[in-house]
């Protein structure tokens, strides 16, 4: 019992440490010569862009077993990662915009990366649209799983369109879409322990995320073993003298 | 006894665009819808003619994106389940019936995309150059997204959003078409090679049209 | 040797999304035999006939067609040699009667030339290039016989074959019954009109609570 407790509580323990440790560098890391604080956003925005292509990436195989192998417990990979996927998407996009206005000036530029984020976001929302179009476990895993490959193998022709388009049209000088570089050791290891971090917070989504579909599919799966009525049994022989 | 594959290919194609001929959805909704988009975008951003005529590539392809996926998804190209399932009883290759679909919206779409572009030239001044390049684009951006929206409107087929979800889904997938289709244009105004786009689009013609063929199968399953 | 059942379920259940549709269904159709399915509304016989069909996989049991496993690829390659007519005609309104089974010859590998024999055979050839759409449903219907008198068929499934036509029609059905039964195929057909069925059916089955008795 206290081995299953203790089981149930390090992925808990693994989040709270690492982020603790990531904060805790951010905020002694020093502030940036020119965005001064505004740099702190860079370690959430960074790892939430990181586990955006992540998690896009482990849809792609998690669809791809699905197809091979038609076992479920891909298509639960795909979907969990998907899921969480699109949150970390959407985070990664709305930090970048609140760090890029009083920065840049501008809400968004249209830089390779962001565009392609962007894309990437809205591929994301589709593949959950589908997912919530059909009830039926094996199809609706089928077709997002196609989906999902779709979109992946996709993905990497977007990249080059976006980044040949940029190339041809480079941004004003005053605007670094790269951003600074960063040469403060601090700073660069307070990045590198935020993405470990945000990835264990991913792992621990993921397995709880997948934890959560599997108990719906076996509540499914007993809902559908026990002896109900058929459809057909709702429909009655009709009794027009009821109605008087 | 089965029919040859293009047989089948061929008999949905002669289908489709019967049916097309007959309802005229892409002439008379289609096209029209298309043409007022371009009439409205100079309405909303400006008549100046520097602008409209720097713009105006652009605006046609995206035209051509964001509408074009309506004539895979329209009603001329799609059925109800009892027709899907009397194909199904002739013995109509899955696959075929994609093959066939796709090709007939291709064809569509590339009257969708010159009448569009008279449109576009009238409107927006847009100068046309480089006319074989520009003909191989119309004809590859065509082939993509009707690629595209046949695939996708499978994907969707049966389920509770049906064919409302595909533009949707159409969208950021066709990113690279509308980047090929545009940067094309480019190129050819300032005496590029565009090959690279050219074959880029390609590409992605290759990668769908792949999918689309392997998954015809299972996809048709309800 | 005794030939196989063109049709065997055993203890075959369908679901539709979560909904239970059929269960514990076990039927055997032979070579020749002429069976009546009936049922009351929402029982699930459209949903049988579209099993036995290949259109539909079963979630539970074991089911063979024309001797291709229920939930193997192999039931893509007998569909040429079934035929289904439907409660919903599935001819395309835009074509005309003669265009829709042209559609139908090119694609099943028939000869042309049988659309119109076909269409004259069920009484239509006067009214070939009447567009489907502007037809009554019981031209669109004997449309669809004519489809069935076109194409070799082992197994023919009738969803309410009699709805909608008139006398002359009635009994086009019951000879295209006849006429696979005697070429040793099976038909199955679902009806409410049981004195009718009851007449041509060398057996019936009742569905009632998902499964058949």
């Amino acid at each position: 019992m206290q081995a299953q407790t203790r089981n149930r509580q390090w992925p808990w323990v693994a989040i709270g440490l690492s982020l603790a440790v990531a904060f805790t560098l951010s905020m002694v890391s020093p502030a940036d010569s020119v965005q001064g604080d505004l740099v702190r956003i860079m370690y959430v925005h960074v790892p939430a862009a990181w586990l955006a292509y992540l998690a896009f990436f482990v849809t792609f195989v998690g669809s791809v077993g699905y197809l091979t192998t038609k076992d479920l417990r891909w298509d639960r990979i795909a979907a969990a990662s998907a899921e969480i996927g699109v949150y970390f998407t959407g985070l990664a996009i709305a930090l970048g915009m609140i760090w890029a206005k009083p920065t840049w000036g501008v809400w968004w530029t249209w830089d390779a990366r962001l565009t392609l984020t962007a894309i990437m976001f809205f591929v994301y929302l589709g593949y959950l649209a589908l997912r919530r179009t059909t009830d039926d476990p094996v199809i609706r895993a089928g077709r997002s799983s196609v989906l999902g490959v779709l979109g992946a193998l996709q993905i990497p022709l977007v990249h080059f369109s976006v980044v040949w388009w940029r190339t041809l049209h480079q941004p004003p000088s005053l605007v670094r879409p790269d951003g600074p570089a960063i040469q403060d050791p601090l700073m660069l290891t307070a990045l590198i322990v935020g993405v470990l971090a945000f990835t264990i917070v991913y792992g621990s989504l993921m397995v709880k995320r997948i934890e959560l579909i599997k108990l719906d599919d076996q509540k499914a799966a007993i809902e559908q073993s026990i002896e109900r009525p058929v459809a057909g049994e709702a429909v009655t022989v009709p009794d027009l003298g009821a109605s008087s | 006894m089965t029919t040859g594959f293009w047989h089948q290919v061929s008999a949905v194609v002669h289908r489709d665009l019967l049916r097309e001929r007959r309802r005229g959805d892409v002439l008379w909704i289609t096209i029209p819808f298309g043409a007022i988009a371009l009439l409205l975008i100079p309405l909303a951003v400006g008549t100046d003619a520097i602008l409209l005529r720097q713009i105006g590539p652009g605006m046609y392809w995206v035209i051509v994106m964001l509408f074009g996926v309506l004539v895979s998804v329209g009603k001329a190209s799609n059925e109800t389940l009892p027709q899907q399932d009397a194909s199904a009883l002739l013995g109509l290759d899955p696959a075929a019936g994609f093959v066939g679909r796709a090709t007939s919206a291709t064809l569509l779409l590339l009257i969708f995309e010159v009448v569009v572009g008279v449109v576009a030239v009238g409107l927006y001044d847009v100068s046309i150059i480089g006319i074989p390049w520009l003909i191989v684009t119309l004809i590859i951006v065509a082939i993509g997204l009707a690629l595209l929206g046949t695939l996708t409107g499978s994907i969707v087929n049966s389920t509770s959003a049906g064919t409302a979800l595909v533009p949707l889904l159409v969208a950021p997938l066709s990113v690279p078409l509308l980047l090929g289709a545009t940067q094309s244009y480019e190129g050819l105004r300032l005496g590029h090679s565009i090959l690279s786009w050219v074959l880029l689009m390609v590409a992605v013609v290759l990668i769908v049209a792949i999918i689309g063929v392997l998954t015809a199968r299972p996809l048709q399953e309800t | 040797m005794t030939e196989s059942p063109l049709v065997e379920l055993d203890g075959v259940g369908v679901r539709i999304g979560s909904t239970q549709i059929l269960r514990d269904v076990d039927l055997e159709v032979d070579a020749g035999e002429e069976v009546g399915l009936f049922g009351a509304n929402g029982a699930g016989k459209t949903t049988a006939l579209r099993l036995m069909a290949t259109l539909i996989r079963p979630a539970q049991g074991t089911g063979r067609v024309l001797g291709a496993d229920l939930t193997s690829p192999e039931r893509y390659d007998v569909r040429r040699r079934i035929g289904m007519i439907g409660h919903t005609p599935g001819i395309f309104p835009e074509l005309t009667l003669v265009e829709n089974l042209l559609y139908a010859a090119r694609v099943a590998g028939v000869p042309s030339e049988r659309a119109g024999e076909a269409l004259s055979a069920v009484g239509l050839g006067g009214a070939a290039d009447r567009l489907a759409g502007a037809s009554s449903h019981g031209m669109q219907r004997r449309t669809e016989f004519a489809r069935e008198l076109m194409i070799d068929r082992s197994l023919l499934l009738l969803d309410e074959p009699h709805s909608a036509l008139d006398r002359d029609a009635v009994d086009l059905v019951e000879g295209l019954i006849a006429r696979t039964a005697a070429e040793g195929g099976a038909v199955v057909v679902v009806s409410h009109d049981r004195d009718r069925i009851n007449k041509i059916a060398s057996r019936t089955v009742e569905l009632a609570g998902g499964t058949l008795s």
